[in-house]
C-alpha cells in the first residue's frame, strides 16, 4: 500500500481527491483572477472574487456530494481516503465555507475591509480542512493541519487595525503550534514503535501481541489526543478559544467554530476508532492478532472527564461573560463537550450523532455569527449584553433570527440541536453512561440561562443606547435564512439527515 | 371517526399564528384586528374540539382517536396522539380557557399585541400537544415547547420583577425536565434490552421490567420534574413569583392549565410507568401533599397582595390533586381529576377578576381596597360566587372535587384525610377574610369611589366560567361519567403491580424466615 509508484493513477486520484483538486484549482484561479482584476477598485474586486469563491465552493460541494458519496477507497498510496464518513464531513466543511463566504461579502463591506485576498485565504482554509479530514496518514494529517491552521491564523488576524484581532491571532498561532507539536511528538513515537504512519497499519501493528499496552504507545495516543483536543477546544486545552473567537472577524469566528471543529472531531474519530480502537479489530484481517478492545480502558476515563469538564467549564464560564461574542466562544467549548459524549459512547449511534451535531451546529453557529455581525455594525460596535438591550423591537427580524439560533443552541425543541443533543446523549446512555449524561444535561441548564439572557436583553429591557445595526446585504440574508430554515427543518424532520449520517459513520470501517 | 381530529385541534392555533404574522400593528385598529384573529382562532379551536366531545366514547378505557405515524423511525419515535377519559377534560379545559383568556387581554395588553397573541396561540398548541401525546419523545417536545412562550409572556408583559420571575420559572422547569429526558432515554434502552425493540411509545413501556434501583431512580426523576410543575411543597417557590409578575392572561393559563401538566404527568407517565417506584414514594408524596395543602393555605392567609394570595391558594389546591392521586382509590383519582378542572375554572376566574380591578386601579394590595361591593355590585357578586367555589361550598364545583378526594383518602389513610380537611377550613378563612377586607365595610380609600363596574366584555368572558362552576357542582356525574373507565384502568395499572409486589415481598419474607430456620437446624 505504501508503495507510491505502484498505486498511483490519475483516475484514482480524481476519484478520491476530486474535491481537493478542485479546491486547489479554484484557489490558484482566484489568485490569477485577482491579479487580472488589478485595475479595478478594491471593493468591486473583492465582490467579484467573493462571488467566484462562492460559485466554485457550490460547484465543489455538489461534486463532493454526488460524485464522491459512493466512492470508497484510499488514494495516492493510502494517504487520502474517500469514504462516506469523510465525504459527509467534507460536505459540512464546504457548506460552512459557502455560508461564511456569503456572509463575508457583507461583513467586509460593513467593516470597510475591501481586501480580495480574504476569499483566497478562505478557500485555502477550506482546502486544508478538507484535506485534513481526508487524510488517513498521520504525516499527511500533520501537513494538512498546518495548511488549514495557517490560513485560519491569517484570517483571524484580518482586521489589521484592531489590537484584539492581532492578539487573538497571535495567541491562536502560538497555542495552535503548541498543540501541533504534541501531535507531531505523538506521531513520531508511534512511527518509532510501529514503523508506519498509516492509521490502519498502526492498528495492525499495535494489536500484535498486545503491543498497545506499552506505555510508549499510550503516551503517543495521549499526545495525539492532546494535539487534537487543542483544535476541538476541549477543556483543559480550550484556553485560546475565547480570545481568538472574540478577536477574529465574526464570520471567521463562525467558520473556525464550525469547520475547524468539524475537521478536528472527524480526525479525532478517525485516529481513535481506526488506529486505536476495536472498530477494525473485529474485521476479518484481524482474526490472528489481539483485539484492541483493551485500549478502551485507557482512553475512556480520559474522554469521560474531558467531556464532563468541557461541558461544565464551557457553560459555567459563558454565564459570566458580558460580551455576546465571547459568550458564544465559551458556548462552543461547551458544545464540544456534548459532542465528546458521542465519542465516549464509541458506538454507531454516537458517531452518527456527532456527524448530525456537527451539521446542525454549523448551521446555527454560523447563523448566529451572521446576525451578530450585522447587529454589530462594525466589528466591536455593539457586542455587549448592554448593547443588546431593547433591540428586539427595533430590529424584529434580526432579533427573531438571533433568538431562534440561541434557542437552538440551548437545545430546546423543535430545533436541530435538540435532536443532535438527543442523539449524542442517547448514544452515551445506551452504553450505560447515565451519570455523565445526567451531569452533562444539568450543565446545559447554565446554557439555558445565558442563551435566554440574550433574549431577555433583546425583548425585556429598554434600550441603553442607540444601536445602529449594519446593512443587511442579500447574500448574508440568504445565508442566515437558509441556516434558520435548516435549523427548524432538522428539528422537525431529522430522519433524512440522520439516515445519511448513520450511513456516513458506517463508511468509517469500510475503507481500511 | 377517521379524520385526524386531535391533529386538527392541536395545530389549529398555529394557523392563526401564521395569519397574525402577516398583519401590521401600527394603529389601534390593526391591533384590534390582531386580537380578533387570535380570538376567532381560539374559538374555532374550541368549536373543533367539541367534535372530540361528540366522538368520545366513555365506555372505552384505553385510548381513542389514536393517530400513529412514524416520525423518526431509526429511533422508533412516532407521532402518536390519543385521548382517554383522563386527558379528555383537560383538552377541553385548554380549548375552553384560551378564548376566555384572549378576550381578557383586550385592553390589558396594549403594547406588542402581535407578539403577545402569537405567544398565546403557540402556547395553546404546546399545551394541547402535551395532553394528547402518547410518545415520550413527542411529549417531551411539546413539554419543552411550552416554556419559551410562557417565558416571554411573563418576561415581556409582566410586572416589575418580571425578568427574575421569568428566568426562575424557566430554570426550575428546565432542571426537572432535562433530568426526565435522561431517564426517558434510559427507560427506552432498558426496554430495548428486554424486547429488542427501540421505541418511544408510551404504551409499550407499561410492561417493561426495570431493576428496582432504576425503577426508583426513574420514578424519582419523573416525579421531580412533575413536582416542580405542579408545584409541590417545597418546590413551589417559583409559582408565587411567576403568578404575581405575569400579566393576567399569563396567570390564568399558568394556573388553569400549565400546573395541570404536572399532575397529568403523574397520572399518565410517572405512576403507570413505574408502579414500584410509585409505591415506594407514596408515603413521602402524600406527606408532602398534606404539607402543601396546609402550608399553602397558611401562607395565603397572610398575603397582603390578592394575586399572591390566589397563587398560594393554588399550592394548597394542587396539594389536594396530588393527595387524591396517590391514595389510588376511584373516588380519590376522579376527585383529583375533577379538582384539576375546578382549579382551572375557579382559580382562572379569580385571576381574571383580580386582573379586572388591577386594570382599573393598578394595585392588587388588599389594604388599598375596602367596601367596593357598593361601587361594583356585579363584580362583587361574581367574585363571591368564585370565592365560594374556591372554598368548596356545596353546589359549587369545588365541593365535589374536595369531597371526593377526602372521601377517597379517608378509605386508605385516615390521618392524611383529617389533616387535609383542615385545609378546607383554612381555605374558607383566607378567602372569606380577603373577601371581607376587599368588599365589605365602608369605602376607606377615596380612589375607589369611581371604579366602573364590569363591562360587557368582562361579563362575557366570566359568564361561561360561572356556568361551569354550577354545572360541575350540581351535575358532577356528567363529568365523572367520562372518566370512570379510564380511571379504573389507571388504578388497575398502578395497583395490580403493587399487589404483585406485596406478594413478592411476602414471598421473600417467607424465604428469609426459612433461611433463618435452616442454619438452626444444621446446628
Amino acid at each position: 500500500m505504501s508503495n507510491l509508484g505502484f498505486s498511483f493513477s490519475l483516475a484514482q486520484l480524481w476519484q478520491v481527491c476530486g474535491g481537493q483538486i478542485l479546491l486547489i484549482i479554484a484557489g490558484l484561479a482566484l489568485i490569477i483572477a485577482d491579479i487580472l482584476l488589478l485595475g479595478r477598485d478594491k471593493s468591486s474586486r473583492t465582490g467579484i472574487i467573493g462571488w467566484i469563491t462562492i460559485g466554485s465552493l457550490v460547484a465543489i460541494v455538489l461534486h463532493v456530494m454526488f460524485r464522491q458519496w459512493n466512492v470508497e477507497q484510499t488514494g495516492i498510496g493510502g494517504i487520502f481516503s474517500a469514504d462516506r464518513f469523510t465525504t459527509f464531513l467534507c460536505a459540512v466543511v464546504i457548506m460552512s465555507g459557502i455560508l461564511a463566504a456569503l456572509m463575508s461579502l457583507g461583513y467586509l463591506k460593513n467593516n470597510k475591509l475591501p481586501h480580495s485576498e480574504y476569499f483566497i485565504l478562505l478557500i485555502f482554509a477550506v482546502y486544508g480542512t478538507v484535506a485534513f479530514i481526508q487524510s488517513v496518514d498521520l504525516l499527511m494529517m500533520f501537513i494538512t493541519l498546518e495548511i488549514m491552521s495557517i490560513a485560519v491564523y491569517a484570517l483571524a488576524a484580518f482586521i489589521k487595525a484592531c489590537r484584539q484581532s492581532q492578539e487573538g491571532a497571535f495567541k491562536y498561532f502560538m497555542l495552535g503550534s503548541f498543540g501541533s507539536a504534541f501531535f507531531l511528538f505523538g506521531m513520531a513515537l508511534l512511527y518509532g514503535f510501529t514503523g508506519t504512519v498509516n492509521l490502519s497499519q498502526i492498528a495492525k501493528a499495535i494489536s500484535v501481541g498486545g503491543l498497545f499496552h506499552q506505555p510508549a504507545i499510550l503516551l503517543a495516543l495521549a499526545m495525539l489526543m492532546i494535539g487534537l483536543f487543542f483544535k476541538m477546544a476541549m477543556v483543559p486545552f480550550h484556553m485560546w478559544t475565547p480570545d481568538v473567537y472574540e478577536g477574529s472577524p465574526s464570520v471567521v469566528t463562525g467558520f473556525m467554530a464550525t469547520a475547524v471543529k468539524a475537521a478536528a472531531f472527524g480526525v479525532f474519530i478517525k485516529v481513535l476508532f481506526v488506529a486505536f480502537s476495536p472498530l477494525l479489530s473485529t474485521q476479518s484481517g484481524f482474526s490472528a492478532t489481539a483485539s484492541l478492545v483493551g485500549l478502551e480502558a485507557y482512553w475512556k476515563p480520559v474522554v469521560w472527564w474531558a467531556a464532563l469538564l468541557t461541558m461544565f467549564i464551557g457553560n459555567l464560564l459563558a454565564v459570566s461573560q458580558k460580551n455576546v461574542k465571547r459568550m458564544l466562544a465559551y458556548s462552543s467549548v461547551a458544545h464540544a463537550g456534548y459532542m465528546a459524549l458521542g465519542i465516549l459512547a464509541a458506538n454507531a449511534e454516537g458517531r452518527a450523532g456527532i456527524l448530525f451535531y456537527l451539521f446542525s451546529y454549523t448551521l446555527m453557529n454560523l447563523g448566529a455569527f451572521g446576525v451578530l455581525y450585522i447587529i454589530d455594525g462594525v466589528e466591536r460596535g455593539a457586542q455587549t449584553l448592554g448593547d443588546y438591550k431593547g433591540i428586539g423591537f427595533k430590529y424584529p427580524g434580526l432579533a427573531f433570527l438571533m433568538s431562534l439560533f440561541l434557542v437552538a443552541m440551548a437545545g430546546l425543541p423543535p430545533t436541530a440541536d435538540f435532536i443532535a443533543k438527543f442523539y449524542v446523549f442517547s448514544a452515551a446512555i445506551k452504553e450505560g453512561y447515565m451519570l455523565l449524561a445526567a451531569l452533562g444535561i444539568m450543565t446545559s441548564v447554565f446554557g439555558l440561562y445565558y442563551y435566554l439572557r440574550v433574549i431577555w436583553m433583546m425583548y425585556m429591557e429598554e434600550p441603553e443606547r442607540d444601536v445602529r445595526a449594519g446593512t443587511l446585504t442579500a447574500p448574508t440574508l440568504v445565508a442566515i435564512v437558509v441556516a434558520a430554515i435548516g435549523v427548524i427543518y432538522l428539528g422537525i424532520l431529522p430522519e433524512g439527515l440522520a439516515t445519511i449520517a448513520s450511513a456516513a459513520q458506517a463508511g468509517l470501517a469500510v475503507v481500511f | 371517526m377517521n379524520a385526524p381530529i386531535l391533529t386538527y385541534v392541536t395545530f389549529l392555533p398555529l394557523l392563526g399564528v401564521l395569519a397574525i404574522l402577516f398583519l401590521p400593528q401600527k394603529s389601534e385598529q390593526s391591533k384590534n384586528i390582531i386580537r380578533g384573529v387570535a380570538l376567532v382562532t381560539s374559538i374555532v379551536t374550541f368549536i373543533v374540539s367539541l367534535w372530540i366531545y361528540a366522538g368520545f366514547n366513555p365506555d372505552i378505557a384505553g385510548f381513542q382517536m389514536v393517530e400513529n405515524h412514524s416520525w423518526i423511525p431509526s429511533y422508533g419515535i412516532s407521532y402518536h396522539l390519543g385521548l382517554d377519559g383522563i386527558s379528555f377534560w383537560l383538552v377541553l379545559l385548554t380549548t375552553f380557557l384560551t378564548p376566555i383568556t384572549i378576550l381578557s387581554t383586550w385592553s390589558a395588553i396594549e403594547k406588542r399585541v402581535k407578539e403577545f397573541q402569537i405567544a398565546m396561540l403557540v402556547l395553546e398548541t404546546a399545551m394541547l400537544g402535551t395532553f394528547v401525546a402518547l410518545d415520550l419523545f413527542l411529549f417531551y417536545v411539546f413539554w419543552e415547547l411550552m416554556l419559551i412562550p410562557m417565558y416571554l409572556i411573563i418576561g415581556v408583559w409582566g410586572g416589575e420583577r418580571r425578568i427574575y420571575a421569568a428566568i426562575k420559572f424557566f430554570l426550575y422547569t428546565a432542571v426537572g425536565s432535562l433530568l426526565m429526558l435522561v431517564c426517558i432515554i434510559g427507560l427506552v434502552y432498558f426496554h430495548k434490552e428486554q424486547t429488542g425493540v427501540l421505541t418511544f411509545n408510551l404504551l409499550e413501556f407499561l410492561n417493561t421490567d426495570l431493576p428496582r434501583l432504576y425503577e426508583l431512580l426513574f420514578f424519582a426523576s419523573f416525579a421531580f420534574a412533575f413536582a416542580i410543575k405542579v408545584p409541590m411543597f417545597p418546590l413551589h417557590t417559583w409559582l408565587p413569583d411567576a403568578h404575581v409578575e405575569a400579566p393576567t392572561a399569563g396567570s390564568v393559563i399558568l394556573a388553569g392549565i400549565l400546573l395541570k401538566m404536572g399532575t397529568y404527568g403523574y397520572i399518565r407517565f410517572a405512576m403507570p410507568l413505574f408502579p414500584e417506584g410509585c409505591a415506594f414514594f407514596t408515603p413521602a408524596l402524600i406527606t408532602l401533599s398534606v404539607i402543601g395543602i396546609i402550608y399553602g393555605a397558611l401562607v395565603a392567609m397572610v398575603q397582603p397582595d390578592i394575586k399572591k394570595l390566589v397563587a398560594y391558594s393554588s399550592v394548597s389546591h394542587l396539594g389536594y390533586c396530588m393527595l387524591g392521586l396517590f391514595v389510588l382509590t376511584r373516588q380519590g383519582v376522579e376527585g383529583s381529576i375533577l379538582q384539576m378542572l375546578n382549579h382551572g375554572i375557579s382559580t382562572g376566574a379569580l385571576f381574571l377578576l383580580v386582573g379586572v380591578v388591577y386594570e382599573r386601579r393598578h394595585t392588587r394590595l388588599i389594604k388599598e381596597y375596602g367596601g367596593i361591593a357598593k361601587i361594583m355590585p356585579a363584580y362583587a357578586t361574581v367574585f363571591l360566587i368564585v370565592t365560594l367555589s374556591s372554598i368548596g361550598v356545596p353546589s359549587t364545583n369545588g365541593f365535589i372535587g374536595e369531597f371526593l378526594i377526602l372521601l377517597g383518602t379517608f378509605k386508605v389513610n385516615k390521618a392524611a384525610a383529617v389533616l387535609a380537611a383542615t385545609g378546607v377550613i383554612l381555605g374558607a378563612v383566607y378567602m372569606l377574610w380577603m373577601f371581607q377586607r376587599v368588599f365589605y365595610g365602608k369605602v376607606t380609600n377615596p380612589k375607589n369611589l369611581n371604579i366602573p363596574d364590569l363591562n360587557l366584555r368582562e361579563l362575557v368572558y366570566l359568564a361561561p366560567l360561572i356556568v361551569f362552576i354550577f354545572w360541575i357542582g350540581l351535575f358532577p356525574n356528567f363529568f365523572l361519567n367520562k372518566m370512570h373507565k379510564s380511571v379504573d384502568h389507571f388504578i388497575g395499572q398502578v395497583q395490580v403491580t403493587q399487589h404483585q409486589l406485596a406478594q413478592v415481598d411476602s414471598d421473600y419474607a417467607a424465604l428469609d424466615s426459612i433461611k433463618e430456620i435452616i442454619p438452626l437446624r444444621s446446628k
